[in-house]
C-alpha cells in the first residue's frame, strides 16, 4: 500500500529552501540569491520506492517566535498543520546562526531532518562539516545536500521516511539556567490545566515561548484555562531579559558543538569582500546601481531592436492578409484589425522583456539586489521607508503582483501599508511596450535614457510618497533594516534563463488572455454602431474617447490615446494594444502612424509615458491590494492617489518638457 | 603584477573615463562640438554620468592605493568589470543596431561608427586589465 508522508522544508532566509524542492519535486518555483523571495507556501509532489510525498516549502525564518507575515506562514505551519516530517534546510557555510532555529524546532519534539545543503561550499572554502559527528550530538538525523545539482535527494527522503516512521519523538531540551527553568516549571504547571493547549504543543515549548514574550503564544493562551495563572506569573517577569538570557543559551550550546564538527578556516578578503567595498560603497553605490539599470534599460532597448523587426514584419503581414483574404468583410477586419494588429501590437515588445528578465534574474542570482536594497537603505530610511521595502520595489520592475506579496517579510504592519500603496509606482514590464513605443517612436537615440528617466521617476515617486504618507496618515517609527548579505554567486546560465522564461510566458499567456479580450473589445467599440468609419469618432470608441477626452485633454491627449487609457485599467500592455487597434497597425506602421499624427509630440509621449507608468495599478495589482491589505478603504486609496499624482506629473512633464526638448 | 601597475593603469583609464563622461554631458547640454564627434565622443547626458561613475570608481582605487592601502584594489578590480560589463552592452547594442540596419533593408547606409562612443571603445582597455588580473579578482567567485 502506498503510504503518503508531507515533509515541510524550513530554515533560515536564503539557504536554498527553494532549490531543493524544486530539485525534489520538479517544480520551477521561483529562487534567488537574497532573503525572503518565499513569502508563501508551495507544495509539490514526488514519488519514490513506493512512498509519495507531499513536499511543503515553506517561508525562511531565523526562529519560531514570528515576526513577520512570511515568518508567521512558517511557524504556523509546523505548528498547527504537523506535518510528518520537517526537514530544516541549514546552510552549511554557516552553521552556528543556521542551528539556532534547529535548536528550536528539536523542541517541538516534531520529527526533524536537516538538510546540510551548500555542503560543496563549505568544503570548497576549506570548512568541511563531519555531519555525521554533529548528527549524533545533535541526535537528529543529517544529510548532505546541493540542493543545485540535486545531490543527497534520495538520501535526504530516506532519512524522511525513517524518521516520520520512527516513535515517539523525545524532546531536545536546552538548559537555560536555574532562573528560566523555574520560570518554566511554574508556568508549565497551569499550562498543562489547559486541555486544548497541552493536547496540541509540548508544554515546555509553550512555556519557553511564553517567557520570551511571543506574542503569538501569548494569544493562544489567552481565554483559555491556563490563561489567568500565566497572566499573573507574566506580570512578575521582564520577557526581554528572558529571551537574551535564553538566546545565550542557546548558543552557548551551539559553541560547545560546532568546534568537534567544524573546522573553521580563516579567509582573506574573499570575492564577495572585495566587490562589497566598492558597490556598497557610501558615496559610489547608488551612482553604480543607476548607472548598471541604465546599462539594463540600454540593451532592454537596443537588443532587441532586430527581433522587434521581424515580429513586425511578419505582424503587418498577416493582418493585411487576414483583412484582404478573409470573408466576411467583418471577420477579416476582426482578426486582421483587432486580433492580429492589437495582440501583434504588444508580443512586438517580447525580446525587450525577456532580455529585461534575463538581467534581473543575473542581477537577483549574482547577489546584487540584496546589495542595492542595503545601499538604498539609508535614503529610504531618512525618508520614511524601511531598506527592506525596496526589495518588493525591486521585484516591482517585474510585476506589481508578486512584489506587493513580498511585502509580507516587513515586520511592522504600518511599514508594509506604506510599501504595498507605494509599489505599484514602479515600471512593472506591462509598462515597457508603451515606453519602447513611445520612447522609440519620438526619441530615436535617446530611447534608452528616456526609458531610464522614467523607472528613476517610478522610484522617485514611490520614495516621496512614501515620506508624504509617513509624515500624514502612517505616521510612525521606521523598522530598523537588518538583512544577512548572500554570498555573490556566479549565476548559471540555465538557472537565469529558467527565470526568464518563467516570467516571459506570463507575458505571453496575458497576451493570449487579457489582452486579446481587450483588443477584441476595442476592435468591437471601433466598429460599431454598424456602418460608421473604422475607428471614427462617431464609432462607440470615438463616443467613449470624447467622454474622456475632457479630463486628459488639459495634458495634451486626444480621445484615442484616452480610450486605451481606460482599457489600460485591465492590464498596462492593452494601452499599446488599443492603440494598436485604434490605429489600425502592427508595431511598425503605428510608430509611424503615431509619429504622424498632429496631436502627438515629444512632449506629449513623455507626459503620456509618466502618465501610464504612475496612473492607476492595473486589475491584478488591485486584486492583490486588497487581498494583501484586507481593505477596500486602502485599495480605493491607491487607485484615487495613483490617478491624481499621474494627472499632475504628466501635467508638470508635458508643459516643461518643450523647454528642456524642444519638441511641443 | 606590482601595485605601481595597477595605480598607472587605474590612474589612466580613470582619467579616460572622468574626461570622457565631462565631456559627453557637457556637450549634450552646451551643444555638439565637430572636433569631439571625430574622437567618437557624442553628447548624451546618460552614457555621460555612467562614464563618469566608472571613471570615479577608477580614480577612488587609485587614491587609496597610492596613500598605501590596499583597500584600493577592490576599485581598480570593479572599476575593471564594471568597463568590461558596460563595454560589452555597448557592443551588443552595436550589433543590433546593425542587424537591424540589415533587416530593414538601410544596410548601405549604416555604419559603425554612428554607435562608437567611449563606453564601447575604453572597455577594450578594460579587458586588458581583466586578462592581466581577472584570476587574481575571480578567486571564490562560485557557481550559483
Amino acid at each position: 500500500m502506498t503510504r503518503e508522508i508531507r515533509i515541510a522544508l524550513t530554515g533560515n532566509p536564503n539557504v536554498g529552501k527553494t532549490t531543493l524542492f524544486n530539485a525534489l519535486t520538479g517544480s520551477r518555483q521561483h529562487v534567488g540569491n537574497w532573503p525572503g523571495v518565499t513569502v508563501e507556501k508551495k507544495t509539490g509532489k514526488v514519488s519514490r520506492n513506493g512512498c509519495e510525498f507531499e513536499v511543503v516549502d515553506l517561508p525562511g525564518t531565523y526562529s519560531l517566535t514570528a515576526y513577520s507575515a512570511d515568518e508567521v506562514i512558517a511557524r504556523d505551519f509546523i505548528l498547527d498543520e504537523k506535518p510528518d516530517v520537517v526537514v530544516q534546510v541549514v546552510d552549511a557555510t554557516n552553521l552556528e546562526r543556521n542551528l539556532y532555529l534547529t535548536t528550536q524546532l528539536a523542541e517541538l519534539r516534531t520529527p526533524l531532518v536537516i538538510a546540510l545543503n551548500m555542503a560543496d561550499m563549505a568544503e570548497a572554502q576549506g570548512n568541511p562539516i563531519d555531519y555525521r559527528k554533529l548528527s549524533g550530538f545533535l541526535e537528529i538525523p543529517i544529510v548532505r545536500t546541493v540542493g543545485t545539482r540535486g545531490e543527497g535527494l534520495q538520501d535526504l527522503l530516506d532519512a524522511a521516511v525513517k524518521e516520520a516512521k520512527t516513535s515517539p519523538h523525545h524532546e531536545h531540551t536546552i538548559g537555560y539556567g536555574n532562573e528560566a527553568e523555574e520560570m518554566i516549571a511554574k508556568l508549565t504547571d497551569p499550562l498543562s490545566a489547559d486541555r486544548t493547549l497541552s493536547g496540541k504543543y509540548p508544554l515546555r515549548w509553550l512555556a519557553v515561548k511564553l517567557l520570551e514574550g511571543d506574542e503569538n503564544v501569548l494569544a493562544k493562551v489567552r481565554g483559555g484555562a491556563a490563561s489567568a495563572r500565566v497572566q499573573s506569573i507574566l506580570s512578575s517577569i521582564n520577557s526581554d531579559e528572558y529571551e537574551a538570557t535564553m538566546a545565550d543559551k542557546r548558543y552557548e550550546a551551539i559553541a560547545a558543538i560546532l568546534p568537534q564538527v567544524h573546522r573553521t578556516n580563516t579567509r582573506g578578503t574573499t570575492f564577495s569582500d572585495m566587490v562589497d567595498r566598492v558597490v556598497t560603497n557610501r558615496y559610489l553605490g547608488i551612482p553604480i546601481f543607476l548607472a548598471l539599470m541604465w546599462g539594463a534599460f540600454e540593451l532592454t532597448f537596443t537588443v532587441a531592436t532586430p527581433f522587434m523587426t521581424v515580429i513586425d514584419t511578419l505582424t503587418v503581414w498577416l493582418a493585411e492578409f487576414a483583412v484582404a483574404s478573409i470573408e466576411p468583410a467583418w471577420l477579416g477586419s476582426l482578426i486582421g484589425d483587432g486580433i492580429i494588429s492589437g495582440v501583434g501590437a504588444v508580443l512586438i515588445f517580447l525580446p525587450n522583456i525577456l532580455i529585461l528578465f534575463l538581467i534581473l534574474a543575473l542581477l537577483e542570482d549574482s547577489g546584487y539586489l540584496a546589495r542595492a536594497a542595503f545601499i538604498m537603505d539609508r535614503p529610504l530610511y531618512a525618508l520614511g521607508l524601511p531598506g527592506k521595502a525596496f526589495i518588493p520595489m525591486l521585484i516591482g520592475f517585474g510585476c506589481n503582483v508578486p512584489a506587493i506579496m513580498a511585502t509580507r517579510s516587513i515586520e511592522s504592519e504600518k511599514d508594509r501599508l506604506i510599501s504595498i500603496l507605494v509599489n505599484p509606482f514602479m515600471s512593472c514590464s506591462a509598462r515597457l511596450p508603451v515606453y519602447v513605443l513611445f520612447a522609440g517612436a519620438f526619441f530615436g537615440a535617446h530611447a534608452g535614457g528616456v526609458m531610464f528617466f522614467l523607472y528613476v521617476l517610478g522610484i522617485a515617486v514611490a520614495i516621496a510618497s512614501a515620506k508624504l504618507f509617513r509624515s500624514t496618515i502612517l505616521p510612525g517609527e521606521v523598522s530598523p533594516f537588518v538583512m544577512e548579505m548572500p554570498p555573490y554567486r556566479l549565476p548559471t546560465a540555465m538557472t537565469s534563463l529558467m527565470h526568464m522564461w518563467s516570467r516571459g510566458s506570463m507575458y505571453l499567456r496575458k497576451a493570449g488572455t487579457i489582452i486579446l479580450l481587450g483588443a477584441m473589445l476595442v476592435w468591437a467599440l471601433a466598429s460599431f454602431p454598424y456602418g460608421v468609419e473604422y475607428g471614427s469618432a462617431e464609432s462607440f470608441a470615438g463616443m467613449l474617447g470624447h467622454l474622456v477626452e475632457p479630463l486628459v485633454a488639459p495634458l495634451g491627449f486626444d480621445w484615442k490615446v484616452a480610450v486605451a487609457l481606460i482599457f489600460g485599467f485591465l492590464a498596462k500592455e492593452v494601452v499599446v494594444g488599443s492603440l494598436g487597434v485604434l490605429y489600425g497597425a502592427g508595431e511598425e506602421s503605428l510608430t509611424d502612424a503615431l509619429f504622424a499624427d498632429p496631436s502627438l509630440s515629444a512632449a506629449t509621449a513623455l507626459a503620456l509615458m509618466v502618465f501610464v507608468l504612475l496612473y492607476m495599478p492595473c486589475v491584478a495589482a488591485l486584486g492583490v491590494i486588497k487581498k494583501e491589505t484586507g481593505s477596500w478603504k486602502w485599495t480605493g486609496f491607491a487607485v484615487a492617489y495613483g490617478i491624481v499624482v499621474a494627472w499632475v506629473l504628466a501635467f508638470v512633464v508635458g508643459h516643461l518638457a518643450p523647454f528642456f526638448i524642444g519638441g511641443a | 603584477m606590482s601595485n605601481g601597475i595597477k595605480i598607472l593603469f587605474g590612474a589612466v583609464l580613470g582619467v579616460l573615463y572622468a574626461a570622457c563622461g565631462l565631456l559627453q554631458v557637457v556637450q549634450a547640454i552646451f551643444g555638439t562640438m565637430e572636433s569631439l564627434e571625430a574622437l567618437f565622443i557624442p553628447g548624451n547626458i546618460f552614457s555621460g554620468s555612467v562614464l563618469l561613475v566608472i571613471g570615479t570608481v577608477f580614480l577612488t582605487g587609485v587614491r587609496k592605493l597610492s596613500i598605501g592601502t590596499e583597500e584600493g584594489m577592490p576599485f581598480i578590480y570593479v572599476g575593471i568589470l564594471f568597463s568590461v560589463g558596460i563595454g560589452l552592452v555597448e557592443l551588443l547594442a552595436l550589433c543590433a543596431l546593425g542587424a537591424d540596419a540589415y533587416l530593414v533593408g538601410e544596410w548601405a547606409d549604416w555604419s559603425a561608427a554612428d554607435a562608437v562612443n567611449p563606453l564601447l571603445y575604453l572597455a577594450v582597455i578594460g579587458v586588458l586589465g581583466l586578462l592581466a588580473w581577472g584570476k587574481e579578482f575571480f578567486r571564490g567567485a562560485r557557481a550559483a
